[in-house]
């Protein structure tokens, strides 16, 4: 993990071919899922964001969730960890499993869900006052871990599992806030990661990186994928296509398609879809 | 399936530059291919001059067209029909390259048939000319159409080719014994329609590649695949 090697932005013709031709037909069957998200919809008051959405999420691998602003692309892997709910008057219909368990029955936790599957936001948001070390292992404080030596494991741990150990394990007492924009994400990262999480959600991880730290941060959802399911969040379709598995198009709250990415992004069997991908939509 | 416009609307343009360009290249490939056949039919030099001249304008839309492509992979990063197209231009014009290429070639040959004595065996090529360029056309018009069905009823078509091709080689081979005499011009006219057969090989090609950006179907090596 901790030599990682830098992603490469633009594939080359020959290897955009090949992906093309080996491109998977939709009708492939997902192997193992982590979501089974049925007949979903979500209001915000009296505005339904996302509507009778039905979609299967592949375990480790990389979802990407596409679609232009307002479709519900947030709103609905907000959804996946409940964090939704911390908008007021938001009501919910249909069901969401994580491995089997139904997120949204009456006996379970949110703060529990949110512990199974971790978030990282657009905006990285280490805890201003936290050193870089504390940040990391700040939810396994808040779950009444004191161990210390199990507390250090972990934290070089997540570290190095987010690309960043080798970057950040002089300077663990400096501030989360004295790291540049790529290794603050990185640092999130890292936090979301120290609790062991299921799922890793990602809504727009990269659009406040420069191509650098957005190539480190892809290099490091490829890598992450053998362990976790991630659904991420992107505007940029060639991100989506570098890093996903798998690709669902959203557009005013319902889901249009869904389908191995290669599929989507060669060959896509819906209209909008196709106009939405190629820069048609308007 | 007409196409919106792009939202960037100098994505539309240079899309249908190099649309252009491919169909102009095609347009003077087949000029070419026509000239270095009247050439060799009517036995005129000329025509067979400017048969080989015309290689020179290909040559240079060949190298447009892949750098227009590049242009285009690299300023617009297109996905789905979009990069489809735009690999098939690609691949079209490096095939229409090299059918002007064989344009050249039997100019070449008919230049020096024409030092000699006519010979009747001309007549063997013909059929071969007119099989290939139905070829040649029918597969370019697919692309341009993105006339799936066309370009599939294509590839077919070349094993007839290939018979014809087999068929002129054996009398030829059988008039260079009978009289050999004329050995060299029965040769050259075994190099023209080892042409012929070429470009009935890259007007598969393009068949296929048109099939591919209509519908995102590979259908090239299917027999050699089914066989493994």
């Amino acid at each position: 993990m901790e030599n990682l090697v830098m992603a490469t932005p633009e594939r080359s013709v020959v290897e955009a071919v090949e992906r093309m031709t080996e491109a998977p037909s939709t009708a492939e069957p997902i192997p193992a899922c982590t979501f089974q998200v049925k007949n979903l919809s979500i209001w915000y008051g009296e505005k339904r964001a996302i509507d009778d959405v039905t979609l299967d999420i592949a375990s480790n691998a990389v979802t990407a969730i596409i679609g232009p602003s307002g479709c519900g692309k947030s709103t609905f892997i907000r959804a996946l960890n409940r964090m939704h709910e911390l908008v007021p008057k938001t009501r919910v219909e249909g069901t969401v499993f994580l491995n089997g368990e139904d997120l949204y029955s009456s006996t379970v936790d949110p703060a529990i869900v949110r512990r199974r599957v971790g978030m990282v936001f657009q905006k990285s948001n280490p805890f201003p006052t936290m050193s870089i070390g504390e940040n990391v292992v700040i939810g396994l404080r808040l779950n009444g871990v004191r161990d210390r030596k199990f507390l250090n494991e972990r934290l070089e741990k997540s570290l190095r599992m987010a690309a960043l150990w080798d970057e950040v394990k002089e300077d663990l007492h400096k501030p989360g806030t004295s790291l540049s924009g790529g290794q603050q994400q990185r640092l999130c990262i890292a936090r979301a990661l120290a609790v062991e999480p299921e799922v890793l959600l990602m809504d727009e991880p990269c659009s406040a990186l420069d191509p650098i730290a957005t190539a480190k941060i892809e290099e490091l959802i490829y890598e992450l994928k053998a362990k976790y399911t991630i659904v991420t969040v992107t505007h940029n379709m060639q991100q989506a296509g570098r890093v996903s598995d798998y690709t669902a198009f959203f557009y005013l709250g319902r889901l249009i398609e869904f389908g191995p990415t290669t599929k989507i992004f060669t060959n896509p069997t819906e209209r909008q879809t196709e106009d939405y991908i190629t820069g048609r939509f308007g | 399936m007409i196409a919106h416009k792009h939202i960037l609307g100098t994505f539309d343009e240079s899309l249908a530059a190099l649309r252009n360009n491919v169909l102009m290249m095609a347009g003077l490939t087949e000029r070419s291919l026509e000239r270095a056949m009247k050439g060799l039919v009517n036995r005129d030099d000329n025509i067979s001059a400017t048969a080989i001249a015309d290689d020179e304008e290909i040559d240079q839309l060949e190298k447009q067209i892949d750098k227009d492509g590049v242009d285009i992979l690299l300023r617009f990063q297109p996905v789905a029909s979009d990069l489809r197209r735009v690999v098939a231009a690609m691949k079209l014009s490096s095939n229409l390259e090299r059918m002007a290429d064989m344009a050249t070639t039997i100019a070449r040959r008919a230049r020096k048939l024409n030092q000699h004595p006519p010979l009747a065996e001309v007549e063997l090529i013909r059929p071969m000319y007119d099989h290939a360029m139905s070829m040649f056309k029918d597969s370019v018009d697919a692309f341009a159409r993105e006339d799936v069905d066309l370009a599939r009823a294509v590839v077919p078509r070349d094993q007839k080719l290939d018979d014809l091709n087999r068929m002129a080689s054996h009398k030829l081979v059988d008039r260079m014994a009978q009289d050999p005499d004329q050995l060299r011009g029965y040769l050259n006219l075994i190099f023209v329609g080892r042409c012929l057969e070429r470009v009935g090989d890259h007007a598969t090609n393009i068949a296929e590649d048109a099939v591919y950006a209509a519908a995102a179907e590979d259908i090239r090596h299917q027999t050699a695949a089914a066989s493994i």
